[in-house]
C-alpha cells in the first residue's frame, strides 16, 4: 500500500519538481540540459526578470488573478451556501425542480457558456471590465449541490427551531448559526471555486482585451506565444508558471485543516 | 448594434485575388457562419477632436505604437496584447465581430484573411484610398489582402524561407551546400553515414504551414477559384511529389521525425545533431536565442531547388494589419496601418522586436537587418532572404477554411507516421475533407480533377 501511494505521489509530484528545476534555467539550458536536474542556476535572475519584464506586468496579472479568484470564490461560496441551505431546510413548491436545474448546471461545461455570456455582456457594455470575469465566477452549481447535501446532514432542525423560539430572524440564523456549522463545506467550495477561477482560461480570453486586466493564465499565454521571436520568454513563462502555482499550494496547505475536520464531522452526523 | 448587417449576397461576393480573377459569386449559398454585426462607417470629427483607435495584436509593438502616439497627437492608438493567432486571438476577434464591438485594428495572418472575408470581418479599404499605397509593398504580400479587386488589409511582414545550415559540420563531412533537393537528399545520406548519429534535418509531420510552403515552392496551388467554385488541389501532382520526397527521407531514416521549435529539437541544434533547418527569416532569433553556443557556425543559403538553376522560393508565416468591420474611424485606422508597416522608424522598432520580414519595399536597405551578423559568421544573411522574398510565387491563395485544412493535414500525416497510409494518401484525405468543409460552409467546391 505504501509503495503504491509512494508511486502515485511521485507521479503527481514529478511535473511540479520539473517546474521547480526548469524555473532556474536559461532558455538555452531549458532545452539543452537534462530536464530533471539543475544546470545553469540563474533562479534569482529569472525571477527578477519575470517581475520586471514589460514594466512589471506580471504583478498586474497576479493581482488580477487574486482579485478574480479571491472575490469570485468568496461570493460564489456565500451564494452557494445560501442556496444549498435554503434547498435543504425550507419546504417550498418547485424545490426539487430548482435543485435539478442547478444539478444540470454542473454538467454544463463553463467553456460552452463563455461565448453566449460574452454576447450578453457586450450587449450591456460590460465586456473588457473586471465584472465580465467576476460575475460569471460567482456562480457555482457544484457548490450549491455540495452545500445542500452538507446542510441536510450537518444542520440540525432542532437547532434552527430553538433559535426561532428564541426570536432570531431567518437572516440572523443564517449569519450566525448556519455559516459557522457549515464551515467545512464552505472551505471545500471555496477551494474548488478558487482553483477553478485561478486556472480559468477561456472566459477571460473571450471577455478581456486589455492585457492589464488579464489573469495569470492569459498573461503567461501571451508570453508563451511571443517566445517564438523572443526565446528568453520561454524561461520567463516557465518562471511565471512556477510562481503562479505557489498561491494554490499555499491555499491547499492552509485550508486543508478545516477540510479534514469537516469530513469527519460529516461522517459522524451523516 | 448600430446598423443591420448587409445582405449576405452582397457581402460575400468577393474574388480570390488581384491577379485578374474577377469577383466571385462563390459565397452565395446559405452558410452557417455568422457575419459581423456592425459595418464600418466613417464618423465625422470636429476640428481638434482626438480620435481613439483600439489595436489588437500579439506582436510586442508597444514602442512603435508609442512613437505613433507621440508624433500623431490627433489619433491615439491603444494597443492591447491578445493571445497569438489560433491560440485564442482569432476566436476573440470573431466573437467581437459577432457582438458588434470589434477593435478598429487587428493583427491577421495571411492564411486567415479569407476566413475573415467569409464573415464580412474586414473593412474594404479601397473605399478609403488604400489603392494608392500599392507600390509601397512587396507585390505578393499586397495581393494576399486583395479580394475581388478591393484592398482589405495592409501587409505587415512575412517569412521568406531559406536553408539555415551548420557550415562547419557540412565542411567536416565534405558536403557542398545543397542547391537542389536531389543534392539535399544525397547530403542527408552522407550525414547519416558519417555523422555519428546526426541527421541533416528534421521533418515535422505536424507542421502543415511548413509543408504548404514546400508545396508552394514546388509550384502547387492548394486552392483557386473558377467562377463561383472553389477548386481544392492539395493532392495535385506537384504536392504529391513533395510528399513522396519527404516520405522517402523519412523511410530511409535520413531525417529526424520530430517537431521543430520543440525542446528536443533545440537540444539537437545545440549539440549539432541537427545540421540544417529549412526555415523562415524570422527563425534567426530562434537559433540565436536557443542555441547560443553555436554562434558563428551557421550560414544561410537559398532554398534547394527542384530543378538546378531554378529560382523558386516559399514563405512561412506572415501577417497584416487589418481594419476590422465595424470601425468608426477607418480613415484614421488606415493611416495608422500604413504608417506602422512602412515608416522607416516604425519598421526599425518592429524589427527590433522580431516582427518578421518587412512587407514594405525599400525599408530593408540600411535597417537593422541589413548588416553582417556574427552569429552567421559575419554573413549578410538577410541578402539571401531579400532574394527569397522576390522569388516567391505571387499567385498562391489560401482557403477560407485554412485552419480546418491544417488540422486535417496534421491528423492525416500523423496517421501516416503511425503506419496508416502514406504522406501522399494523407494529401488525398485532407483534400477530400477540405472540400467537405467548404461545402459545409454553404460554398461551392470540388476537388481538382
Amino acid at each position: 500500500m505504501v509503495a503504491l501511494l509512494t508511486i502515485a505521489a511521485l507521479y503527481f509530484l514529478l511535473p511540479v519538481y520539473w517546474l521547480v528545476v526548469a524555473s532556474t534555467k536559461s532558455s538555452a539550458g531549458l532545452f539543452g540540459s537534462f530536464g530533471l536536474w539543475f544546470s545553469d542556476s540563474q533562479w534569482l535572475h529569472n525571477l527578477s526578470q519575470v517581475f520586471s519584464y514589460d514594466d512589471g506586468v506580471f504583478w498586474n496579472w497576479t493581482w488580477n488573478s487574486f482579485l478574480y479568484a479571491g472575490i469570485g470564490g468568496a461570493l460564489a461560496t456565500l451564494l452557494a451556501c445560501a442556496a444549498g441551505y435554503a434547498l435543504a431546510v425550507y419546504r417550498f413548491r418547485g424545490r426539487e425542480a430548482v435543485f435539478k436545474v442547478v444539478l444540470a448546471g454542473v454538467l454544463l461545461p463553463s467553456t460552452a457558456l463563455a461565448l453566449p455570456l460574452y454576447l450578453l455582456f457586450s450587449e450591456v457594455g460590460l465586456n473588457n471590465t473586471y465584472w465580465a470575469v467576476l460575475i460569471p465566477s460567482m456562480v457555482s452549481p457544484f457548490g450549491v449541490y455540495l452545500c445542500r447535501i452538507y446542510a441536510e446532514a450537518a444542520v440540525p432542525m432542532e437547532m434552527l427551531e430553538a433559535a426561532r423560539v428564541d426570536g432570531a430572524g431567518e437572516l440572523r440564523i443564517f449569519n450566525t448559526l448556519v455559516l459557522r456549522t457549515m464551515t467545512p463545506a464552505l472551505v471545500t467550495v471555496f477551494l474548488f471555486q478558487f482553483v477553478g477561477i485561478w486556472n480559468n482560461y477561456f472566459l477571460p480570453l473571450v471577455m478581456l482585451s486589455d492585457d492589464h486586466k488579464y489573469p495569470l493564465t492569459l498573461g503567461l499565454t501571451t508570453w508563451q506565444s511571443q517566445a517564438d521571436r523572443h526565446p528568453e520568454l520561454y524561461q520567463l513563462t516557465v518562471g511565471g508558471a512556477f510562481l503562479s502555482i505557489l498561491p494554490l499550494a499555499a491555499a491547499m496547505l492552509v485550508l486543508q485543516r478545516f477540510w479534514r475536520s469537516g469530513l469527519t464531522q460529516g461522517s459522524v452526523k451523516g | 448594434m448600430n446598423s443591420s448587417p448587409p445582405s449576405r449576397r452582397s457581402v460575400l461576393r468577393w474574388g480570390a485575388g488581384a491577379a485578374g480573377v474577377s469577383a466571385l459569386s462563390a459565397l452565395t449559398g446559405c452558410g452557417q457562419t455568422v457575419g459581423a454585426a456592425r459595418t464600418t462607417r466613417q464618423e465625422s470629427t470636429r476640428p481638434g477632436q482626438k480620435v481613439n483607435l483600439v489595436f489588437w495584436t500579439w506582436v510586442p509593438m508597444q514602442k512603435t505604437v508609442d512613437l505613433w502616439n507621440k508624433t500623431h497627437p490627433d489619433i491615439h492608438v491603444e494597443m492591447q496584447t491578445i493571445p497569438a493567432s489560433t491560440g485564442g486571438g482569432y476566436q476573440k476577434m470573431f466573437s467581437a465581430l459577432t457582438a458588434g464591438n470589434p477593435p478598429d485594428l487587428a493583427q491577421v495572418e495571411y492564411q486567415e484573411l479569407p476566413a475573415f472575408m467569409l464573415v464580412n470581418g474586414l473593412t474594404d479599404l479601397s473605399s478609403y484610398g488604400a489603392d494608392e499605397l500599392r507600390d509601397k509593398y512587396v507585390p505578393w504580400q499586397w495581393n494576399q489582402g486583395v479580394f475581388g479587386g478591393r484592398v482589405h488589409t495592409i501587409p505587415q511582414a512575412s517569412g521568406p524561407m531559406g536553408l539555415f545550415y551548420r557550415q562547419d559540420l557540412l565542411a567536416k563531412w565534405g558536403i557542398e551546400t545543397p542547391a537542389t533537393w536531389a543534392e539535399f537528399e544525397k547530403a542527408a545520406r552522407v550525414v547519416k553515414a558519417r555523422g555519428n548519429g546526426a541527421r541533416l534535418s528534421a521533418f515535422n509531420p505536424n507542421s502543415p504551414a511548413w509543408f504548404a510552403a514546400m508545396c508552394w515552392q514546388r509550384g502547387a496551388r492548394w486552392v483557386h477559384t473558377e467562377g463561383d467554385t472553389w477548386i481544392v488541389g492539395m493532392n495535385d501532382d506537384r504536392s504529391r511529389e513533395v510528399a513522396e520526397y519527404w516520405q522517402r527521407l523519412v523511410r530511409d531514416d535520413l531525417v529526424f521525425v520530430e517537431p521543430d521549435l520543440s525542446s528536443g529539437w533545440y537540444r539537437q541544434l545545440q549539440t549539432g545533431q541537427v545540421v540544417t533547418w529549412i526555415g523562415p527569416q524570422w527563425g534567426d532569433a530562434l537559433l540565436r536565442g536557443n542555441a547560443p553556443g553555436t554562434k558563428g557556425k551557421w550560414r544561410v543559403a537559398p532554398l534547394p531547388q527542384w530543378k538546378a538553376g531554378q529560382n523558386a522560393s516559399a514563405n512561412w508565416g506572415g501577417a497584416s494589419t487589418a481594419v476590422l468591420q465595424g470601425s468608426r474611424h477607418p480613415r484614421e485606422a488606415l493611416q495608422f496601418a500604413h504608417w506602422i508597416n512602412s515608416d522607416p522608424k516604425a519598421v526599425d522598432l518592429n524589427i527590433a522586436v522580431g516582427y518578421g520580414w518587412p512587407a514594405a519595399t525599400g525599408v530593408f536597405e540600411g535597417s537593422a537587418l541589413d548588416k553582417p551578423d556574427p552569429f552567421f559568421g559575419g554573413q549578410r544573411y538577410n541578402d539571401v532572404f531579400t532574394a527569397s522574398d522576390r522569388a516567391i510565387d505571387t499567385s498562391w491563395k489560401w482557403s477560407p477554411t485554412t485552419d480546418a485544412d491544417f488540422a486535417h493535414l496534421g491528423d492525416a500525416f500523423g496517421a501516416a507516421m503511425a503506419g496508416e497510409g502514406t504522406f501522399a494518401s494523407a494529401l488525398a484525405d485532407a483534400q477530400k475533407r477540405a472540400v467537405d468543409d467548404l461545402l459545409a460552409k454553404g460554398l461551392k467546391a470540388r476537388s481538382q480533377s
